[in-house]
């Protein structure tokens, strides 16, 4: 990897993050969507989730923010717009092929707010990010590049999963899967992971009693694994 | 079949498009009131059509302007010849402020100092080509015709079939060629302020297509006088030649601005001693300077020994005695020209001024008569643009651009500017302007 500087290492990083955070709220949301039908506030136990205070009117007033108010860092539109902050300065990495994904999935989810059926206008949505995935693993060739970016989305996906309270079966095949994508980092290069945070990682989730208890702790492993600062906007 | 017909093959894609631009992030930024924003750059699809015999002679005419212009260059940053035998007052040199005492006796690999030219012409009503100005610093807008050329293609394939139209998506492959020329030894690289920069959009797609590095200027270092690139396993890559879209007063605090916080300490010394060629050489200015436009012909006359091929437009100099009358009694009816602004702004039509206003413009050319130029209004050809339903006429005019390697050549295409605004001349995307195709025809 020879001519890559720092700084687009560590947005390659957070350009995986926040895709997959935006992806995972998106899906995330849509579940909701349906469970909170017929419910009043039936989205009391998102909140408790991530630690958040009630400050919505209604369901139709959290489900619009959540999904939509840039403002709002806990959002889908938030997460998606650093994803394109981070994006943007990486063209010559990623191709311009792949950032439109990311400016389809803006105008895509803009569109969808103006909808009277938000859910169905989002469904293209899961189809963009995929088709983003899929041009990045077109167009990236080298392996140090692409493996940064999918160390970033693992890691978000963890703890996303981990803060939702996805079963342990699933969260122990993404922890795999981000064990493999550490695996290939090669050694003397500046983006090593903190040994003793993955052994915390190995720990917790070794078995489900340990992931039930250990949840709040693996979230904070996950933190601090790799202890780079997310580049200013 | 006639252009009428042809365009209309492409505006039947209209949207289709808008749409693809959209998708493919074809941007520009732009403050206003200190605020940052990014717009999409209006594209209107019917395209400017240049006929193959008119694009010849163009072709020949932009060549021979650009030759002398590097001739130029390398004659006012060493003997001055020009000067020492009166083709051009020395005020004209050392006044500007594009020239830059400190690139004395620099020669840049090759010869070359403006290695990729925009040149800005008008066609006028009766067909006549003039050109309006000349951009040797760091001219922008080639991507967005490019891009714009392999998307219409998408969307309008048979637009494509029915013309015989130049294929331009070379350019890439022409850019890295003039830059691969100038090659010190290493990489190619792109050096842009970064993300909030008008032309960003144009950095990081020309840096994608010429498989260079895009870089910021905190990445770069000069080291024993190489320039060298910080990699991300904390390495160093040599920098052979850099194609640098910032202004000359940021490129090296050591030799221009020492309170700039932005540069790269020691890169002049690099680039003098040949060790990276900086594209366009820095010092440039001295020959796109406004006031040095009206020498442009003489220049080609005194070092190419040959009539120059394509027209300025009338211009008048209030630093001589005979303009100065001749603008004083013209003044309502000229275009006044500040030499030091650039992008649209300084540019004030005689027309639009009330009398008062005249007079008080009058007293400040006669106060500085160096700084402006006066040309006369060249009534241009209008081209078609689509509003909403309606195909409406407007201003328009187009950026040629030259590049300079081991020839000389001219980019069968080009960045078509038009006014949105009914009433004005004023086309650049700053000032609220669109752009469109430039087809070139190749019979």
């Amino acid at each position: 990897m020879g001519t890559i500087s720092l700084e687009h290492s560590d947005r390659l990083y957070w350009l995986g993050r926040y895709t997959e955070r935006f992806f995972t709220t998106m899906k995330a949301l849509g579940r909701q969507f349906d469970k909170m039908i017929g419910t009043e506030h039936g989205y009391a136990d998102y909140l408790n989730c991530f630690g958040l205070p009630d400050i919505y009117a209604d369901n139709r007033d959290f489900i619009r923010r959540m999904l939509f108010d840039n403002g709002n860092a806990h959002s889908a539109a938030y997460s998606l717009e650093r994803a394109y902050d981070n994006g943007i300065v990486l063209r010559e990495e990623i191709s311009t092929d792949s950032l439109s994904f990311l400016q389809m999935a803006k105008d895509t989810l803009t569109k969808a707010e103006q909808s009277s059926n938000v859910r169905l206008a989002l469904l293209p949505l899961e189809d963009i990010v995929y088709g983003f995935w899929g041009s990045i693993n077109e167009h990236i060739y080298d392996d140090e590049i692409r493996n940064i970016i999918y160390i970033g989305k693992t890691i978000e996906r963890l703890d996303m999963y981990i803060r939702l309270k996805y079963p342990f079966d699933v969260v122990e095949k993404e922890f795999i899967r981000l064990l493999k994508n550490l695996n290939r980092v090669p050694k003397g290069t500046p983006y090593r992971y903190s040994t003793k945070y993955l052994s915390d990682l190995v720990e917790i989730l070794g078995t489900e009693d340990d992931y039930r208890q250990g949840a709040d702790k693996a979230v904070d492993s996950l933190g601090h694994l790799f202890e780079t600062e997310e580049v200013p906007a | 079949m006639t252009q009428q017909v042809q365009f209309t093959k492409a505006v039947g894609n209209a949207n289709e498009i808008n749409e693809l631009l959209r998708r493919y992030g074809v941007k520009f930024g732009i403050y206003k009131n200190g605020v940052f924003n990014e717009q999409f750059f209006p594209f209107d699809p019917i395209p400017r059509v240049i006929t193959a015999e008119d694009f010849k002679s163009m072709e020949k005419g932009l060549a021979q302007r650009v030759n002398a212009l590097n001739e130029f260059l390398f004659d006012i940053y060493h003997e001055k010849k020009i000067v020492r035998d009166g083709v051009i007052p020395e005020d004209f040199i050392y006044i500007s402020k594009g020239y830059l005492a400190e690139c004395e006796g620099i020669t840049p690999k090759n010869n070359v100092y403006s290695h990729i030219s925009g040149i800005d012409l008008v066609q006028a009503k009766d067909g006549e080509w003039y050109i309006l100005e000349d951009n040797l610093r760091i001219p922008s807008g080639a991507s967005y015709p490019l891009i714009a050329r392999d998307l219409t293609r998408i969307a309008a394939p048979q637009a494509f079939e029915e013309n015989s139209i130049i294929d331009n998506r070379g350019y890439a492959e022409l850019l890295k060629s003039t830059m691969e020329y100038v090659n010190c030894g290493g990489a190619r690289a792109i050096l842009t302020p970064g993300r909030y920069n008008a032309a960003y959009f144009e950095h990081s797609y020309l840096a994608e297509l010429t498989g260079s590095v895009l870089v910021q200027n905190d990445e770069l270092f000069v080291e024993d006088n190489i320039l060298y690139h910080h990699t991300y396993s904390g390495g160093k890559s040599r920098i052979g030649v850099l194609y640098r879209r910032i202004s000359d007063e940021y490129l090296d605090p050591l030799t221009f601005l020492p309170e700039s916080l932005i540069g790269i300490p020691n890169l002049m010394e690099a680039y003098r001693s040949g060790n990276v060629a900086i594209i366009n050489a820095p010092g440039n200015g001295v020959a796109d300077d406004k006031g040095i436009y009206y020498f442009v012909p003489k220049m080609i006359k005194y070092y190419l020994g040959e009539e120059p091929i394509l027209k300025n437009a009338p211009t008048y100099l209030p630093f001589y005695e005979k303009d100065m009358k001749y603008v004083m009694e013209h003044l309502d009816t000229l275009v006044i020209k500040d030499v030091a602004e650039a992008g649209g702004y300084g540019v004030v039509f005689g027309s639009d001024l009330t009398k008062e206003k005249l007079e008080e413009f009058r007293k400040t050319i006669i106060a500085e008569p160096r700084r402006f130029i006066a040309q006369e209004v060249i009534d241009f050809l209008d081209l078609p643009i689509v509003e909403g339903d309606e195909t409406v006429m407007r201003k328009a005019d187009l950026r040629a651009f030259v590049l300079s390697g081991e020839k000389t050549k001219v980019w069968a295409s080009g960045l078509t500017r038009f006014s949105r605004n009914p009433d004005s001349f004023v086309v650049n995307s700053s000032q609220g302007g669109g752009f469109k195709d430039t087809w070139v025809l190749s019979r």
